[in-house]
C-alpha cells in the first residue's frame, strides 16, 4: 500500500477500530517504511498524552437548577393548558358576536359558568404542580438508590448527593443511606451518608439506625463523626452506646475525647 | 447492600431512546434519568471545549433545557447521545456568538478555571495537565470538536461524520491533522519530546 493510503487508516488504528486484515497492511507498511513508521509513533504518543486530562465533575449547584428548572418547565406546561382553552372560548365568542346569530346570546350567558369551570381548572392545575413535584421528587430518590448500589466510588458520592434534596425520603431511600454508612468500602462515601442521615433525622429509623452504626463502624474517624451527630441532635437514647464505647480497649484518643465531652453534654 | 439491588436496575431501565420518547409525550420528569447519565459526560465536553467550569455547567444547563423545548423534534431513529451532541454543538456555537465580541476564543482557555488545581490535577501532575489544556485551546474549534469527540466522549467516526453532517474520511482526516498540530504545539509549549 501507498503511504498516502495507509495514513488514511492511521485514524482507525489509534481508536483500535481496525479488521485484521487492515492491522496487518499496518505493520507491513511500517515495517519497510522509517517515516510513516515515526509517524504513527508520534501520533500515538500524543493520542496516548491526551489521555491526562482528568474527568471533571460539575458542582452541586448544577443539579439543583437543573431539578430546578425542570419543576418550573412542566408547571408551565400545565399552565398553558387552561390559557389554551380560554383563548379559544374567548376567540369562538368573538367569532359568534360577529356573526350576529343568536347563539351570540348563549355564548354571553355562559361567561359566568365558564369563568367558574376555568377557576377549578385552574386550581386543578395547582394539583397537578403539586403532583408533579411529587413525581419529581420520586425520581430523584429512585435515582439516589440506584446510584448507591454503581460500582464507581464517584456515583456512589452523586447517589447520596442527590439524595440531599429530598423532602421526604421514604423507608427505601433510608435504608439504602444506612446501609451505604456501614457498608461503604469508601470513607468519602460514607461521610458523605452521615450528612444526608442528618437531614432525615427526623425519622426514627435514622436514630436507631446511627445509634447502631455507631457500634458497627471500624474508623473512629467515622465514628467521631457520628458522635457530632448524635449530640448536636442531642440524642439521649444515644448514652449508653457512648458509654459502652468508651470502655472498649485502644480506642482512638480524639474518638475518646469526643465521646467523653459526648456524654457529659447529654448527662445534663 | 442488599435492600438497593433493585435499584441498579431502575437505573437501567430504559433505554435513553425510550426514556426520551417518554420526554416527547409529555412525561417530561424522565428527563431527570437522562440528566443523571448524561451531565458529567457532557460537562467535560463543554470542560474541554471552552475550559472554563463556569461556562460548562452553564452550557450542560442550556442543553437540557433545549433538549426539553425541542423535545417535539427528536426522532428516535438515530442514538439519543447524537441528537444531544447536535444541541450541544448549537449551544456552544450560540455561545460563541454572545462572546465573539467581548472574549477571544483563546482568551477563554487561559481563564482560570478554578482558584486552585483540582485534587485529580493534583494527583495526576498538574504541569502536564495544563500544558495538555494550553495545547488543546491553541487548536482550531473544528478540529479541537472533532478530537474531543472521538477521543473523549467516545463517539465513532461514523457518528461524527453524521453529526457533523460530512463523510467520514472528513472526519478521519481532521483527527490525523488535528493530532499531528496537538503534538506540534504541546512539543513547543514543553521545550522537549512529546513522549
Amino acid at each position: 500500500m501507498r503511504c498516502e493510503d495507509i495514513k488514511k487508516i492511521f485514524p482507525d488504528y489509534l481508536v483500535g477500530d481496525l479488521d485484521q486484515s487492515s492491522a496487518e497492511d499496518i505493520q507491513s507498511h511500517i515495517a519497510d517504511c522509517p517515516a510513516c513508521r515515526q509517524e504513527l509513533e508520534d501520533l500515538s504518543a500524543v493520542w496516548t498524552k491526551l489521555g491526562v486530562l482528568p474527568e471533571e465533575h460539575p458542582s452541586n449547584g448544577l443539579r439543583e437548577q437543573f431539578y430546578r428548572e425542570l419543576e418550573e418547565y412542566k408547571a408551565e406546561m400545565n399552565r398553558e393548558k387552561p390559557l389554551h382553552h380560554l383563548k379559544q372560548f374567548f376567540s369562538s365568542l368573538f367569532y359568534l358576536s360577529r356573526s350576529g346569530r343568536p347563539a351570540y346570546q348563549f355564548a354571553l350567558g355562559s361567561i359566568p359558568l365558564f369563568i367558574g369551570l376555568s377557576l377549578g381548572y385552574l386550581l386543578f392545575s395547582g394539583r397537578q404542580n403539586a403532583d408533579l413535584h411529587r413525581e419529581v421528587q420520586d425520581m430523584r430518590q429512585m435515582l439516589a438508590v440506584s446510584l448507591l448500589d454503581q460500582r464507581s466510588t464517584t456515583e456512589r458520592l452523586r447517589g447520596v448527593n442527590l439524595s440531599y434534596g429530598l423532602e421526604n425520603p421514604d423507608n427505601k431511600m433510608i435504608q439504602a443511606l444506612l446501609a451505604t454508612l456501614n457498608n461503604d468500602p469508601n470513607i468519602n462515601v460514607r461521610l458523605a451518608a452521615v450528612d444526608a442521615l442528618y437531614l432525615f433525622y427526623d425519622s426514627p429509623s435514622v436514630r436507631e439506625g446511627i445509634i447502631l452504626s455507631l457500634s458497627q463502624q471500624n474508623s473512629p474517624f467515622l465514628q467521631v463523626a457520628l458522635v457530632d451527630l448524635l449530640v448536636s441532635v442531642q440524642e439521649r437514647q444515644a448514652l449508653e452506646s457512648f458509654k459502652k464505647l468508651i470502655e472498649a480497649n485502644q480506642l482512638d484518643p480524639k474518638l475518646k475525647q469526643k465521646l467523653e465531652q459526648g456524654i457529659k453534654e447529654l448527662s445534663y | 447492600m442488599s435492600t438497593k439491588n433493585q435499584g441498579l436496575h431502575d437505573v437501567n431501565l430504559y433505554s435513553d431512546n425510550k426514556l426520551m420518547e417518554d420526554v416527547k409525550e409529555g412525561k417530561v420528569e424522565k428527563m431527570a434519568v437522562l440528566f443523571e447519565k448524561h451531565h458529567v459526560s457532557l460537562f467535560n465536553f463543554f470542560m474541554r471545549l471552552t475550559g472554563n467550569r463556569n461556562i460548562s455547567e452553564d452550557l450542560v444547563q442550556d442543553v437540557f433545557m433545549r433538549m426539553l423545548k425541542y423535545r417535539s423534534t427528536y426522532q428516535g431513529r438515530s442514538k439519543f447521545t447524537l441528537w444531544m451532541y447536535q444541541i450541544a454543538r448549537n449551544a456552544h456555537i450560540d455561545f460563541l456568538r454572545k462572546k465573539k465580541n467581548t472574549l477571544p476564543l483563546d482568551e477563554q482557555w487561559s481563564e482560570p478555571i478554578t482558584s486552585e488545581a483540582s485534587p485529580a490535577e493534583k494527583l495526576e501532575g498538574g504541569q502536564e495537565v495544563q500544558l495538555m489544556r494550553q495545547a488543546l485551546a491553541q487548536l482550531p474549534l473544528k478540529k479541537r470538536e472533532v478530537l474531543i469527540l472521538s477521543r473523549y466522549q467516545n463517539l465513532k467516526y461514523k457518528e461524527i461524520a453524521e453529526l457533523m453532517d460530512c463523510h467520514i474520511g472528513t472526519v478521519k482526516a481532521h483527527v490525523h491533522r488535528a493530532i499531528k498540530e496537538l503534538g506540534k504545539i504541546y512539543f513547543e509549549l514543553q521545550g522537549g519530546t512529546v513522549s
